[in-house]
């Protein structure tokens, strides 16, 4: 942004916002998704879904279909019942009764969902596939159906599954301080319901596999749109009973996931399942109405909650009660969602005092819920900030200053908080301070004062947060009931010609690690990052790794990649001590050069040691050819990435209109290794958080049809309704990662819910409106303006 | 989703009925009905084409009558499943003489599901009253030309 030219200083590559090697392939269309790839022999899988939101299958007749031209075979959740075992959840919170029921790759005697899968064709073609699914007829008994997760708790509900009375998932509770005191000594409470809508992540290339299962080798190689392809060979392998060494997963290009990708859904199943009873290659691909059904959803709160304060704003205890809509089945990583990853982030940026929530996982006849974009603390966040402005509108002072008045102030290394956690580091005045300096706060509030006079409504919203990242420490992720572990694992190879290939457990899909990856392996070695390149996605060519999610990929996959790093540059120094015939502790380091302290002509390069130690003609004593590490990285904590956002936004009061006037990121992610990444990161986080607040809503009737089927009817954000965004940053590096990184994945999402509901909130104020339910379309907003109006004429 | 509508006949009540109870009449008037069969006592499987919006296929599906009350009022029950979901619904109707003919009033109420209800629930509702509207009117009109 600005033109000011600073002495240019040494280039360094870590750091520079070079442009994403991903690209060129991506925006010439040359890149392969799964769909993409086509087998010889290959038969297409239509998958037959449930119409019914709850029904008893009373019989399946699948005669005609299996007569119909070009069909291979025809399957139903009898013939799998047996030989696949149900998808197993991952994710199994401790302590909170958490009751699983189970998930049948297809369903064989009930269905608890709109598009719950109920039968397979496998045929020559898709189109022939897809027209034999009309001739299979299914006689269902319709039950009773319940979609609100509040009333799916209450007695006499429709109830789901006999292992789970009164629909009750899980109850979990987070509490610390003493919720009582607080709210006995508070000067003034303030409440509120709050209901985070469910939305459907909407990738832009939805799920899919091909499978390919050899018969003769008991070989299973699934390629398929996933987060963590490693996690779905694992959980592949538990439900199909293929070990794990004949097991291949690949993920080819992944086009978005924002959480949908994380789960196995049962399309992934069902596709290995045909490939093996078959012995031919079987492809999938969900269609967008087949996406929306069968694809999980995100967030689906009940919130009811309450704030103690005293008079002059400050907080003393935050108390919830969350009733958090699991769907029919619980997906991969749904229990965690809503506890660990929301729960204990009810603190926030915030000093409370005391806290106490109770979180009710409850099954509901829907789309199971998973992580969506932010996972939990889009939720956390929002609470956080919406309680903040009612509180502030409650005791008359300005919602930045009852903000101000309850930051955690700056701190570098380690602060804990009642719900348990240790925030790694923080500065959250500063980027409180950065962004309403942006937007020139003090001004902007006179000039919305002189702008109601003149009947015109703008509104300026503001939200801090604070999120978890970086997950995680796998001692903690075994605590909380996660199935796995949290590291992460690298490969670093130097050729003889001094190239390198990275090898990681990482399995990135839109965020840019081929390219941020590649610039961590440059700046450590002193190689050029045309040298570097990653690979990813594979498991039979990549080391274990744990998935994209939680931002976690450069907070855990980027250490694993710097650690090991650091162990190649060890054993290249012993080398170019030998070489150079000169003690290690004489040696130097720098631009990719090793030379002995003094004199810098008596140097090796990289290279030369690379091919040295390849060719192995002149090693020391015991060491081995190769240059070449491996590092399993478990991070000793979390990060805890850091904001403040704010949106100016106008509302037209005769059509309920809104529209953004601006939009000031400021983010802290630590130290950044490429700003324009981050940049674009943030960009998209804050479209998705602003889709949430203005635009989209999973809706369903009572009998659980879901009527936002189609991209006609629920609203993804759209570019052009988007303003421009202001993004700046503050940079406080993590103390424990080995290069002061945090996360920047979600951070848009999180902050920017709250943001603009804020603003809109605050053009509404002479209105008298101060709550309405999400999204905030023109015509709730105008609704809410129109009875305002109404109840003023009745005072006046 | 509930619809509701009356249509004037130029008959009496009991002439009326009778043309409402003739199969042949009703399959001809329902829209893209090909076929009723009966299956029993006021029991019909029909098989239809219905569009609405992108949304097309082949329903099959019941049809039954009961709480007759010739000629004053019955309850039509109505089923049917196809590749673009299902429909399930019942509808009142009510004769009474109005003028020197008759008001048909339909009281219904339906759920639909599937792809039906996804995809075309915006459009669902006056697709149906449209439907509706056709059968009626197409039955007023035989009955003016003389063929009930």
């Amino acid at each position: 942004m600005s033109a000011t030219v600073a002495a240019p200083a040494p280039a360094r590559v870590f750091g520079s916002g070079i442009r994403r090697r991903e690209d060129p392939r991506l925006l010439t269309g040359t890149a392969l998704y799964t769909g993409d790839f086509t087998l010889p022999g290959q038969t297409y899988a239509a998958i037959l879904r449930s119409p019914h939101a709850h029904a008893r299958i009373r019989k399946i007749d699948t005669a005609r279909a299996n007569a119909a031209p070009g069909v291979v075979a025809v399957f139903t959740g009898a013939d799998s019942e047996g030989v696949l075992k149900p998808i197993p959840c991952a994710w199994l919170i401790p302590n909170s009764d958490l009751k699983t029921a189970p998930y049948r790759p297809m369903a064989k005697d009930v269905v608890r969902f709109v598009g719950d899968a109920v039968a397979v064709v496998v045929a020559e073609s898709a189109h022939q596939a897809y027209d034999a699914l009309e001739l299979i007829d299914v006689d269902y008994t319709p039950l009773a159906a319940v979609v609100d997760p509040q009333k799916a708790a209450e007695a006499g509900a429709p109830q789901l599954h006999a292992e789970a009375p009164g629909n009750i998932a899980f109850h979990w509770t987070v509490a610390g301080g003493d919720i009582d005191a607080a709210f006995k000594a508070a000067g003034v409470i303030v409440r509120d319901r709050i209901v985070q809508q469910r939305l459907i992540p909407t990738a832009m290339e939805p799920r899919g596999a091909v499978a390919q299962y050899v018969r003769a080798t008991g070989e299973l190689t699934l390629w398929n749109t996933t987060q963590n392809p490693h996690i779905v060979r694992f959980i592949m392998s538990v439900v199909t009973g293929v070990p794990e060494d004949r097991l291949r997963v690949v993920a080819p290009e992944v086009g978005g996931g924002f959480g949908s990708k994380i789960p196995q859904i049962q399309g992934d199943f069902i596709t290995a399942f045909c490939a093996m009873q078959l012995g031919r290659p079987v492809k999938w691909v969900e269609t967008r109405s087949e996406n929306y059904i069968s694809t999980t959803h995100g967030r689906d709160h009940v919130q009811e909650v309450e704030l103690a304060a005293t008079r002059d704003g400050r907080i003393l205890g935050l108390r919830a009660t969350v009733w958090a809509g699991m769907g029919g089945y619980l997906s991969t990583a749904a229990p965690g969602i809503p506890t660990i990853l929301h729960g204990l982030m009810l603190s926030g940026p915030y000093q409370i005092p005391a806290i106490k929530e109770d979180v009710f996982g409850v099954y509901t006849t829907t789309t199971p819920v998973e992580a969506y974009r932010g996972a939990g603390r889009p939720e956390a966040t929002y609470m956080l900030e919406r309680l903040i402005e009612l509180l502030a509108d409650e005791i008359k002072v300005d919602p930045v200053e009852v903000r101000r008045r309850n930051l955690i102030p700056p701190f570098e290394n380690g602060h804990a908080v009642v719900t348990g956690l240790t925030y790694d580091s923080g500065n959250y005045p500063g980027a409180l301070d950065k962004a309403l300096a942006q937007v020139g706060y003090d001004n902007l509030r006179q000039e919305q004062a002189a702008a109601r006079a003149k009947g015109r409504y703008i509104g300026i919203g503001v939200s801090t947060y604070v999120e978890i990242c970086g997950l995680g420490p796998s001692q903690v992720a075994g605590a909380v009931g996660f199935q796995g572990g949290l590291w992460e694992s690298a490969i670093v190879r130097f050729h003889p010609s001094g190239k390198v290939h990275v090898f990681v457990g990482i399995s990135p899909h839109g965020q840019g690690e081929e390219t941020t990856f590649a610039q961590i392996v440059a700046d450590e070695l002193g190689v050029a990052v045309t040298d570097v390149k990653i690979v990813h996605g594979d498991t039979d060519n990549t080391p274990m790794g744990w998935g994209t999610y939680g931002s976690r990929a450069t907070a855990v996959g980027g250490a694993a990649l710097a650690v090991t790093t650091r162990k190649i540059k060890e054993k290249a120094r012993l080398l170019a001590s030998h070489l150079l015939e000169a003690a290690v502790e004489d040696i130097e380091y720098a631009g990719g050069k090793f030379f002995v302290r003094g004199f810098p002509d008596r140097s090796k390069t990289i290279q030369d040691i690379a091919l040295m130690a390849n060719v192995a003609w002149n090693l020391p004593q015991g060491m081995e050819a190769g240059l070449e590490a491996s590092s399993f990285y478990d991070p000793p904590n979390f990060t805890y990435p850091f904001g403040a956002h704010i949106a100016v936004v106008e509302v037209d009061p005769e059509t309920g209109h809104v529209e953004l006037k601006r939009y000031v990121a400021a983010d802290d992610c630590g130290h950044q290794i490429n700003p324009m990444i981050v940049e674009g990161q943030v960009h998209g986080g804050v479209a998705q958080g602003i889709g949430q607040a203005l635009w989209e809503q999973a809706v369903y009737d009572p009998n659980g049809q879901l009527l936002t089927g189609s991209l006609t009817d629920y609203a993804i954000p759209r570019a052009d309704v988007l303003p421009d965004m202001e993004v700046l940053s503050t940079v406080t590096p993590s103390p424990h990662h080995p290069l002061g990184v945090k996360g920047i994945g979600e951070a848009g999402t999180i902050a920017s819910t709250a943001a603009v509901y804020n603003a809109v909130i605050d053009a509404l104020e002479p209105f008298g409106v101060r709550t309405l339910q999400m999204p905030l379309t023109p015509e709730r907003i105008w609704r809410a303006i129109s009875q305002s109006a109404s109840a003023g004429r009745k005072e006046a | 989703m509930d619809i509701s509508g009356t249509y004037l006949f130029n008959a009496p009540p009991r002439q009326v009925w009778s043309l409402l109870m003739d199969t042949t009449a009703i399959a001809r008037c329902v829209p893209g009905c090909r076929e009723l069969r009966p299956v029993g006592p006021d029991r019909y499987e029909t098989e239809l084409s219905v569009a609405v919006a992108a949304i097309s296929g082949d329903f099959k599906g019941t049809i039954e009558l009961a709480d007759k009350l010739p000629p004053q009022s019955y309850k039509l029950i109505v089923s049917g499943t196809g590749r673009p979901g299902f429909v399930r619904g019942t509808a009142t109707i009510t004769l009474a003489p109005h003028e020197s003919g008759t008001a048909v009033q339909v009281a219904a109420s339906a759920n639909a599901g599937g792809l039906i209800a996804r995809v075309g629930q915006r459009l669902l509702e006056g697709v149906a009253r449209m439907m509706m509207d056709r059968f009626y009117q197409c039955l007023a009109s035989q009955l003016d030309s003389g063929q009930g």
